[in-house]
């Protein structure tokens, strides 16, 4: 939003742009044309209302978000001194405050507004919705050795719906993290976008971006391995270690998890070594457990 | 159905039989991960060893868990003509003396858990064994029924669990496994069989407890070309492990109950969703699958009925919401996991949009005795409302730990103190915790309370999967409040504002109060922002993580005021509030505790009284564990 500049008197346009057509620029938007300045209430999207539209209650106070919202989109859309500039974005802005020309570009919307109702059914029925733009194949080069093991990996789950979990799992066991240009190889060979990809890489505990440790050191942190002291547990491993929870020995020999729950509860404390759990573990026993592991 | 499946069915049943009960010594390890994270490979190894050294004709093989974690590694014992006996505790040392006594045509009675007169199945005699123990006296080692911790259990869903090998479909079928499911397919129809579970009153075993029969007569009615089946084995509540139990001990029981359910549903294909973190049951789900495909009674056309379904196991990879329904069909479809807005269900608009209905393992595992025994017989057990038996996990500060499968309406009381044999070392019985982070805390004053989905409602905390974590007067419930909070907070996937923010928010404001730095408004708050927080999110995961912080409050709001007001910790547990120090009268200058501290905060000479710098001490609690004199104060 631009503001009046005091010192520059001579100049002042009287109008406002607000950037944003969330709840936050409808009301500042309503706020400006009610203390008298022309607004201009510009949107990126095909219509105001931004995320609060979508929402069910609000946060903390639970008042009903459309019951707050839509009296406000519709005084917005009625008020005669806001203009509302929707699917439309600023690519240049020039001056100084108090008063800016700003250009901005409106994308078509090839539907005539004027008739419009709103009815939905042309999103409804169009047949190009969530249409993915994979990365172009040629762009992607891994090295050999990878594509032998990931070409046989993708062959096994490839033509099955909902393939990438287990794609994903099976390359995680493999190198024991996620390397980026393996991701972006099945991203390309899957027709999925990579940012999604990250997205549910990133969600998992089990999925590491970063390069891990030869064996994997799972601390249990369950309520009971919690309640007979699983976390004096994990703090002396690290100091042994010399590493922190989540991170990997300078040797690359052992990554430190505190694990959700190994349901091993009537053997709290427990740790999980790799595959092989141990119960009732005690401080002086974690020399010894992890010895047997290079 | 076909007479040669029949046969089919006999012939497993009669090898089954065969190797349960060979015509000479048989001797079983209990191999769960419970039992494995305790020894029992290593006994295994040695009996494998001392069995072949001593030229004993016997059978060595594996078993799940019998559900007395205390005391495992547990063995069993079978001798034609003998009792049979349970072995508790055992090393491999033991497993030595063990063979040898068997060789003599003895037994090392001093390691007997318990002897069997006879076994049950569903309530009904398996299998006598005869009372004749050669020279040995049998008056003192107590029935299977006499030892408290499995008087009051009645199993039904872990009926197998222990008594069978898990790896062997024949002995699943011996203990009349797929029996079920040939008569649902030979005799009923999908309406009769949902009828029946039904009438049974079986409710859903994850913790939400819906009508399991409902829930299958609406995805059998909803429109959709596919329709799906999903086993929920991502059992995230810390706490509970009933469910990779039941999984590792008998596989089968699962798969048939989802096989007689996508019969019901009309459903082609299952999906098993387990947790990575149990690498056994998926091993032992996976080999269990194999085997009843090459039987006939999972793929095309089973047992010549036209009926055909496919299992496939799908992997989680350890996100704690993906236990939420439609987080866990977003994970299956390779989806961003997050949870959505129901309606519309699963049973109308679930995995790719078609038809889907998910059931908990333990929920599965009920099916095919309910199919068996009958609905009448079912429902005849438990309250009024909630039928049947339930499978708690009885961890935390209690004698006999385990898993314990008790009739629904059983009182706590019973649960901690019967079952579980009380507090170890004479501690004050302080709480029980109940559905892990979305649960709640029900305190000493209610150990009278039945156990069923209503009353844990009313008391404030759900019935959940059924984690029981019990606590002593050691226990801190704000620290606990915030164990759960920094869980719940971890896993939120972050969609809604109120659990994102509001879980983090909760958390700030405990981790201040067991800072010490807690202000006397901060619990009335703390209730506010909770039941805020309840109302405003999508998915179980909000609406239930303000649990263990408002019922800790509703019954504890004492100890609360003691950290905000009085800057107290009772239990002794929040460092901000304690302070340790040594008690000059006790202290034998051993030097033990200079030795353990990491900090060096101990100063002292050997044989002369030490003391503890409170600037240096970071309240690790190692010189109060490793002193032999109690000569350590915790204030």
């Amino acid at each position: 939003m631009d503001q009046m500049g005091k010192e520059d008197k001579k100049a002042k346009s009287g109008a406002v742009m607000v950037i944003g057509g969330g709840i936050a620029g409808i009301q500042s938007s309503l706020d400006l044309a009610e203390s008298g300045f022309k607004v201009y209430l510009l949107e990126e999207t095909p219509a105001i209302g931004g995320t609060m539209a979508q929402l069910d209650k609000t946060f903390p106070t639970n008042d009903c978000a459309m019951c707050v919202i839509s009296p406000k989109l519709v005084a917005c859309g009625r008020h005669l001194n806001i203009d509302l500039i929707t699917n439309s974005e600023i690519i240049g802005l020039t001056g100084q405050a108090g008063n800016f020309t700003v250009k901005v570009k409106q994308r078509p919307r090839y539907i005539d507004p004027a008739k419009c109702t709103g009815c939905g059914a042309c999103t409804q029925n169009c047949p190009v919705t969530r249409v993915v733009y994979p990365v172009e194949k040629s762009e992607l080069e891994i090295k050999r050795k990878d594509r032998e093991i990931v070409d046989p990996i993708l062959a096994k789950h490839k033509e099955r719906r909902g393939s990438l979990m287990p794609v994903l799992q099976e390359i995680n066991k493999r190198y024991n993290y996620l390397p980026k240009d393996v991701l972006s190889y099945v991203a390309a060979e899957l027709g999925l976008n990579i940012s999604d990809i990250y997205g549910i890489a990133k969600f998992y505990n089990a999925f590491s971006l970063e390069p891990r440790g030869r064996h994997k050191v799972s601390v249990c942190m369950g309520t009971t391995c919690y309640v007979k002291g699983a976390d004096k547990l994990l703090q002396r491993l690290c100091e042994q270690l010399d590493t922190t929870p989540g991170g990997t020995t300078e040797d690359m020999r052992f990554t430190i998890e505190s694990a959700r729950c190994l349901g091993c509860c009537s053997l709290a404390p427990a740790i999980m070594v790799d595959d092989k759990v141990y119960g009732r573990v005690k401080i002086s026993d974690l020399p010894k457990i992890l010895k047997d592991y290079e | 159905m076909s007479a040669k499946s029949m046969n089919t069915l006999d012939e497993l049943s009669k090898k089954g039989l065969q190797s349960m009960y060979p015509g000479k010594i048989k001797i079983a390890v209990g191999m769960a991960t419970c039992g494995l994270a305790t020894g029992a490979q290593d006994v295994f190894d040695q009996l494998e060893e001392s069995i072949a050294a001593a030229g004993l004709d016997a059978v060595l093989s594996r078993t799940g868990c019998l559900g007395f974690c205390q005391r495992e590694p547990l063995v069993d014992v079978y001798v034609p003509g003998r009792p049979r006996l349970t072995f508790a505790d055992m090393t491999p040392p033991r497993a030595v003396e063990l063979v040898e006594a068997l060789k003599k045509g003895t037994f090392p009675a001093e390691y007997v858990l318990c002897r069997y007169e006879t076994e049950t199945l569903l309530d009904e005699t398996f299998k006598e064994y005869e009372q004749d123990a050669g020279d040995t006296d049998l008056s003192g080692i107590p029935l299977y029924g006499e030892i408290p911790f499995f008087a009051k259990q009645k199993k039904i869903a872990l009926r197998n669990c222990g008594y069978i090998d898990p790896g062997s479909l024949e002995e699943y079928v011996a203990r009349s496994g797929y029996r079920s499911l040939k008569r649902v397919l030979s005799d009923m129809s999908p309406e009769d069989v949902i009828d029946e579970i039904k009438k049974s009153g079986l409710r859903g075993r994850g913790g939400g407890g819906f009508p399991t029969g409902l829930k299958w007569e609406f995805t059998r009615k909803a429109e959709g070309d596919a329709k799906y089946i999903i086993c929920n084995a991502d059992e995230g509540d810390p706490g509970a492990y009933m469910d990779r139990s039941v999984l590792e001990g008998d596989p089968h029981t699962v798969i048939e109950g989802m096989i007689i359910g996508g019969y019901a549903i009309g459903a082609s294909k299952g999906f098993i969703y387990i947790r990575t973190e149990y690498p056994l049951a998926i091993e032992r789900l996976q080999r269990a699958l194999s085997q009843v495909a090459s039987a006939g009674l999972l793929g095309e056309d089973i047992c010549g009925s036209g009926f055909s379904f496919e299992i496939l196991i799908r992997e989680g990879s350890g996100a704690f919401v993906c236990g939420e329904e439609t987080s866990l069909i977003h994970s299956i479809e390779g989806v961003s996991p997050e949870p959505r807005n129901r309606p519309p269900f699963p049973a109308e608009s679930g995995l790719w949009e078609s038809p889907t209905n998910i059931n908990n393992v333990e929920t599965w595992a009920n099916i095919p005795a309910i199919m068996e025994k009958g609905s009448g017989w079912y429902a005849g057990i438990g309250t009024e409302k909630s039928k049947g038996t339930k499978v708690f996990s009885l961890v935390g500060k209690v004698n006999n730990t385990g898993l314990v499968e008790v009739p629904m309406g059983i009182t706590l009381r019973e649960i901690i103190f019967e079952v579980g044999g009380g507090i170890p070392d004479d501690k004050e019985f302080k709480a029980v915790q109940t559905g892990g982070p979305s649960g709640g805390c029900i305190p000493a004053s209610l150990i009278d309370l039945p156990v069923d989905y209503e009353r844990l409602a009313e008391a404030g905390s759900i019935m959940g999967s059924g984690g029981m974590v019990v606590m002593d007067e050691d226990t801190c419930v704000v620290d606990i409040a915030k164990y759960f909070l920094e869980f719940t907070n971890d896993e939120s996937c972050g969609k809604c504002t109120s659990c994102r923010d509001g879980s983090e928010l909760m958390l700030k404001t405990l981790e201040r109060i067991t800072e010490g730095n807690g202000k006397s408004e901060d619990v009335d708050f703390l209730l506010e922002l909770g039941e805020a927080v309840q109302d405003a999110s999508q998915c179980g995961l909000g609406q239930t993580l303000s649990n263990p912080v408002i019922s800790t409050i509703q019954y504890f709001r004492d100890e609360y005021r003691a950290h905000t007001e009085l800057g107290k910790c009772p239990a002794h547990v929040c460092k901000g509030l304690i302070k340790y120090s040594i008690d000059a009268e006790k202290c034998t200058g051993c030097t033990l505790c200079f030795k353990n501290c990491s900090a060096g905060a101990i100063k002292g000479k050997p044989k002369q009284v030490h003391s503890i710098d409170p600037v240096r001490c970071t309240k690790c609690g190692v010189c109060l564990d490793v002193c032999k004199v109690g000569a350590v104060i915790v204030e």
